[in-house]
Order: C-alpha cells, then sequence, then structure tokens
C-alpha cells in the first residue's frame, strides 16, 4: 500500500493534457472502418453516421465523402468492446463495416 | 455509393413532426409485398439451415460461426473482421441478433403493406426506419445479383430489352428514389 505524506516533488505541467490523452488512447486501441460499397446511397451512409454517433450533418457529410473518394474511413475509436457494438449497429444498418487494431495497416 | 436523383412523383413525404406518407399503385405495392417477403424468407432460410441449440439460440449464441455461402446472406451478414477466425467466433455471438434485427424491420414493412388497402403507407418515425432499414437490405440483395460491384451504371441502363435482368435494375433504380425520398423526409427531422 502507498501513503501519501506530501505533494510530489514534480510539478504539473502543461504537457500534461498531452500526457493524459496519450494514456488514454493507449487504452483505446481498436478502430471501426467503414468501407465503400457502390449500393449504399451517400445520403444513406450520411444519415446513419448522424444517427448512430450523433454526428454532426457536417461531420457525417465529411466522413461520408472520405469512404466514397477514399474506399474507407475511420468512424470510431474505442475498446474492442465498444468497436463490436458499432459495427453491429452498422450491419443492421446494411453498412459495410469492420473493426480492427488500430496499429493494424488500414 | 450512388447518388439519386428526383422525380416527379414526391415519393415519401413528412406530415408533421412523427408521420411520413406515400402513396402506392396496385402493382407498385405488389413488387414491394414480394421483394420484402423475399428478404424474410432468405433469413429464414438461414435460420433453419442449422438446428439451432434452443438454449444457446435464448442467449443469442448461434451455432453458424462460418460465413453464407449465398453472396447476397453475406452482403446482409458480413464479417466484422478480416480476420477468419476472429469474425467466426464474432458471427457465433451476434449474427442470431443481426439476423432478427433485419427481420423485424422486413416484417414491419410486410405489414405496413399488406394492412393498406389503398396503397397509401402512413408510418411514424420508427416505422420510417424499419422502411429505410428493410429498403437498405432489398437494395443491397439486388445490387448483387445486379453484380453492381463489377457492372457500371453505364452497363446496366443499356441492358437489352429481353434481358431479365433489364426489370431488376429498373426496380433496383426505382428503389433508390423512393429510399431516398424517405431519408431526406427524415433528415429534415435530424436538423
Amino acid at each position: 500500500m502507498v501513503k501519501i505524506d506530501e505533494a510530489p516533488a514534480t510539478e504539473i505541467k502543461e504537457d500534461l493534457e498531452e500526457a493524459i490523452n496519450a494514456a488514454f488512447i493507449s487504452d483505446k486501441p481498436w478502430v471501426t472502418i467503414v468501407w465503400d460499397d457502390p449500393v449504399n446511397l451517400m445520403s444513406y451512409v450520411t444519415y446513419v453516421l448522424m444517427k448512430l454517433f450523433n454526428f454532426t450533418r457536417e461531420k457525417a457529410h465529411v466522413l461520408m465523402m472520405q469512404v466514397h473518394t477514399q474506399g474507407k474511413a475511420v468512424v470510431s475509436t474505442g475498446s474492442r468492446e465498444e468497436m463490436e457494438r458499432d459495427v453491429s449497429q452498422l450491419h443492421e444498418y446494411g453498412l459495410w463495416a469492420t473493426l480492427q487494431r488500430s496499429d493494424q495497416e488500414l | 455509393m450512388s447518388k439519386k436523383s428526383n422525380s416527379d412523383n414526391p415519393g415519401f413525404t413528412r406530415h408533421g413532426k412523427n408521420d411520413y406518407v406515400a402513396n402506392f399503385s396496385p402493382s407498385e405495392k405488389e413488387v414491394l409485398i414480394n421483394l420484402v417477403q423475399q428478404i424474410i424468407e432468405l433469413l429464414g432460410e438461414r435460420a433453419d439451415n442449422h438446428s439451432e441449440d434452443p438454449l444457446a439460440a435464448m442467449v443469442g449464441i448461434t451455432s453458424h460461426d462460418s460465413p453464407p455461402e449465398d453472396e447476397v446472406l453475406l452482403r446482409l451478414l458480413p464479417n466484422a473482421y478480416s480476420d477468419q477466425v476472429e469474425a467466426a467466433e464474432f458471427r457465433r455471438y451476434t449474427e442470431l441478433t443481426l439476423r432478427a434485427k433485419k427481420s423485424v424491420n422486413a416484417v414491419s414493412m410486410h405489414t405496413d403493406l399488406m394492412n393498406s388497402t389503398d396503397g397509401c403507407i402512413d408510418i411514424d418515425h420508427q416505422g420510417a426506419n424499419a422502411w429505410l432499414g428493410a429498403m437498405n437490405d432489398i437494395r443491397l440483395a439486388l445490387g448483387v445479383r445486379l453484380k453492381v460491384v463489377s457492372n457500371t451504371y453505364e452497363e446496366l441502363e443499356i441492358l437489352a430489352p429481353d434481358d431479365p435482368m433489364r426489370g431488376v435494375y429498373a426496380v433496383y433504380s426505382w428503389l433508390g428514389w423512393l429510399q431516398e425520398s424517405l431519408i431526406q423526409a427524415l433528415m429534415d427531422d435530424a436538423l
């Protein structure tokens, strides 16, 4: 066990935020990818992204266009369980989605 | 993905906050019933193909861990992982639920059509989302049969008059337009 007697000698610096972000990112090593397909309507993909992820219409449109022009886009990041839930919901709507580790090649 | 242009017929329109309306001719209604019926049967066949352990089924586990051989079913129930082993494990625990949700959408659309005597469909937000999902599944299925992946729209537009796929493509295009009208009606809601 640890007993804290006094404040640690190290000062809290401005790069703390970055360190905290890094710590959380390493804890969220999975991504959900939506792949382009020739059947789903562009407006439908935008609508589904807005509905499932509460994205603004603008953000959903940008991601949809990324899918359309680049063939794929990462639409969410999180734990494996969270990404499995996202993929299931995307499949329910008929979008072509997979999940993988974030450091795995897309 | 594809774009759809407008037509003279409005398709689905929104009436008030939670009311979506479309009118279909008897032949349009018949086509929609036929198509959604086929989706219901296709999903049902997948369930019948394996005698599922009833106890496992109760907690959402299916005996299916290999992807469907039928291309249409594979598009409706796709792999969640590129790795085959991980995809199989995920499928075992989730396919039953996915199939059930798609069936619920399709049955909802089927029921609305069967209950409409004059071809008028009048549905709420939940009903509209069921129609949206079911229409999309129908379009995914038709897209696989039409090989939309490898054929360009230009190739499909100029199918020979006696090509049986010509009629299928006409229905596929019409459904795309109908789906677009419902999305626009729903998007107004989402603003």
